[in-house]
């Protein structure tokens, strides 16, 4: 009897949740741009055919500048009605410029899974870390502030620019450069969420009951500090994105070949200044887009766990 | 606690704070072991005896064959006695060129970060005195898609815009480049094209009185400090709303409505400097993404400090500079950082006492 009254709690728990939510229309706009930017990554992932994308690991054709010197350097043509946002550089023989539209597809599927890996890894370490430290407090605490003070020392642009050139320039070592600057964060966050639930009276009860160090971090404390920090994952896959992007587009990426947004706009480097500026801004305004769409979504999810909004 | 104590704790802080950042800076070039740290210094191309003798002089140099925390005691040392190494792009030693180039990210973020509090005070303040009024409304609307926005895009598309478009404004380097071959006569030039003694062009042609070289300079430094103002302002704008708006909801706030102080009064004294207070912890945050920022607003508008360093050194594998210039931006950071959490801890005793 007491199991499904519990049951039943929780269900309400979730209705309320997706009502407050879906009450939010720009939060629900940002949901909705979201999940297409994951369909089109799910489509070109498995069926890349059917929207009509070629050679979906590659900018360019395997091998082909080689093969066919004569198209590259095409002059890249304005946006039109068979190329809704214009072609960039490089070509195919017999089918004219590369479309902007279809690279800007292509990439969308390599951005979106670098920002969800960076963020998740970021994270699930970050946070881990921090709820232990500041229940175990003391020495191990002390330890863990001045380690994440080290990594906040470094301006993050210039220390991701640091470890990839250790890494190596390759999209996967940028990922984890990324990951080992956003672990800090997530740790100084748990860390200020455990610091306010650990004082709390049913943790004094949980102890007088008995349970273990490691039952009330993570069965009592954990349930506290997840929804906050899901709301500050939503917001940062955006900014994860968009400084991505930007090191892709100073040319940390050696070669542009891979259908980055930032690499793509970086294609666009030098051709943007002589008119053809769809090369660089479109894939740059995609970048803009998705990261609107997921800080929409991260007000409204922080509305959810807002206990004034819930009432 | 007295503010003396608060201000030695900082200080205390201070040292473990730069030991960590001196032991991440060693630990980027040396924790792959000898073999890796040599292919960081070595082009792959280099072979043979050629090769060999490169290896032999950085294994002495570095002192490679030595246990590894033996290794960084002799790096700190070097560090301490000003031998950062040499640069592989212009071959000068690397603290030289931190001196030649500094001074320009040290204009571009100063200029910028002011621009960035004479713009957003009074929006923060103003949007949030009138909380949903359409004006209001505005600048969330332009302040989140601002917020959204890559920097790299901010900045290009200054450049596109105000630079290749309109030719409005200069858009490459620090002056034009017809200019260069008349400065190499001046005085206060040098054969490495930097000028004495701030080596900020504008500044010293003003100090030597050539105005066309000055008015010329000015205009190629108006849109990298916009720019990377532009990248700022959001996040500030929108910080400082949220903390006015908390702070109106106080009840000294509605005490004070209530007694009849003019809203007017309400909101410029009472209100406006509670509400700049907190903000002033996210000076951090501000500071780390003006110095991050100006990489790569620098490397967009060809403005020569330390950013479009960094970045050149980056693509040309110049190692001695990339790892230079993160401990110079760590340092420069982590004191700017003790600076400001002075600085609070003067304007806001509380502070003092968590």
């Amino acid at each position: 009897m007491e199991t499904i009254k519990e049951e039943k709690g929780r269900f309400d728990e979730w209705k309320l949740s997706a009502r407050v939510f879906f009450a939010n229309r720009t939060a629900v706009a940002g949901l909705v741009i979201f999940l297409l930017f994951v369909g089109d990554a799910i489509i070109v992932e498995v069926a890349p055919g059917l929207v009509g994308v070629q050679y979906p690991d590659s900018v360019v054709p395997p091998l082909f500048s080689i093969t066919h010197p004569e198209c590259v350097n095409q002059a890249p043509e304005p946006p039109s009605f068979d190329h809704p946002f214009g072609t960039t550089e490089y070509g195919v023989p017999g089918e004219g410029c590369l479309d902007v539209l279809q690279l800007v597809m292509k990439a969308i599927r390599i951005d979106l899974a670098i920002s969800l890996f960076v963020v998740l890894v970021g994270a699930a370490v970050g946070t881990v870390i921090g709820v232990v430290s500041a229940y175990i407090g003391r020495l191990l605490d002390e330890a863990m502030m001045r380690i994440t003070d080290v990594f906040f020392s470094v301006p993050f642009l210039i220390l991701a620019l640091a470890l990839s050139f250790v890494l190596g320039r390759t999209v996967l070592n940028m990922a984890w450069a990324l990951i080992i600057i956003w672990w800090p964060l997530y740790a100084r966050y748990g860390r200020s969420l455990t610091l306010s639930t650990k004082e709390a009276t049913y943790i004094e009860a949980a102890k007088a009951a008995g349970s273990g160090r490691l039952k009330i971090m993570f069965k009592h404390i954990f349930p506290n500090v997840v929804p906050p920090v899901l709301v500050q994952i939503s917001l940062d896959v955006g900014t994860v994105v968009g400084i991505f992007a930007t090191l892709a587009f100073i040319g940390v990426i050696p070669n542009a070949l891979v259908p980055e947004l930032g690499a793509l706009a970086n294609i666009g480097l030098n051709l943007a200044p002589l008119g053809y500026w769809w090369t660089v801004i479109v894939p740059g305004g995609t970048i803009t887009l998705f990261s609107l769409a997921v800080n929409l979504m991260g007000d409204g999810l922080r509305d959810v766990i807002d206990p004034r909004r819930r009432s | 606690m007295k503010l003396w104590v608060y201000v030695l704790r900082r200080l205390i802080l201070l040292v473990p704070t730069l030991i960590g950042l001196t032991l991440l800076v060693f630990a980027l070039e040396h924790a792959g072991g000898p073999s890796v740290f040599l292919a960081l210094y070595i082009n792959p191309h280099l072979t043979g005896s050629a090769r060999q003798q490169l290896v032999d002089q950085l294994t002495a140099r570095f002192h490679l064959n030595d246990p590894i925390y033996v290794q960084y005691f002799y790096w700190l040392g070097a560090i301490l006695q000003g031998d950062w190494g040499t640069s592989a792009q212009n071959g000068q030693a690397v603290t030289t060129n931190f001196v030649w180039f500094m001074p320009n990210t040290i204009m571009l973020t100063v200029v910028a970060s002011l621009l960035t509090w004479v713009i957003s005070i009074p929006i923060g303040v103003y949007s949030a005195t009138r909380r949903d009024s359409v004006l209001d409304q505005g600048v969330r609307v332009a302040t989140f898609t601002l917020y959204s926005m890559p920097i790299f895009l901010i900045g290009f598309a200054l450049f596109l815009t105000f630079g290749t478009s309109w030719h409005l404004l200069p858009a490459q380097g620090n002056i034009d480049d017809n200019l260069l071959p008349t400065l190499s006569s001046k005085s206060w030039f040098d054969s490495n094209a930097v000028s004495y003694p701030t080596h900020i062009y504008l500044i010293d042609a003003l100090l030597h009185g050539d105005v066309p070289i000055a008015w010329n300079a000015f205009l190629h430094v108006i849109l990298p400090p916009v720019a990377l103002t532009l990248a700022l302002l959001a996040g500030i704008i929108r910080i400082l709303r949220v903390s006015m708006l908390e702070v109106l909801d106080q009840d000294y706030i509605r005490l004070a409505r209530a007694k009849g102080v003019p809203e007017r009064t309400v909101n410029n004294f009472h209100a406006k400097k509670n509400a700049l207070l907190p903000t002033v912890t996210t000076f951090g945050y501000l500071v780390s993404g003006l110095f991050g920022g100006a990489v790569v607003i620098e490397e967009i508008f060809g403005f020569k400090g330390i950013g479009w360093w960094t970045t050149m050194a980056f693509l040309n594998s110049d190692i001695a500079v990339v790892m230079g210039s993160t401990l110079v931006f760590g340092i420069v950071l982590v004191l700017t950082t003790l600076i400001l959490d002075i600085l609070y801890g003067f304007l806001d005793p509380r502070i003092r006492y968590e």
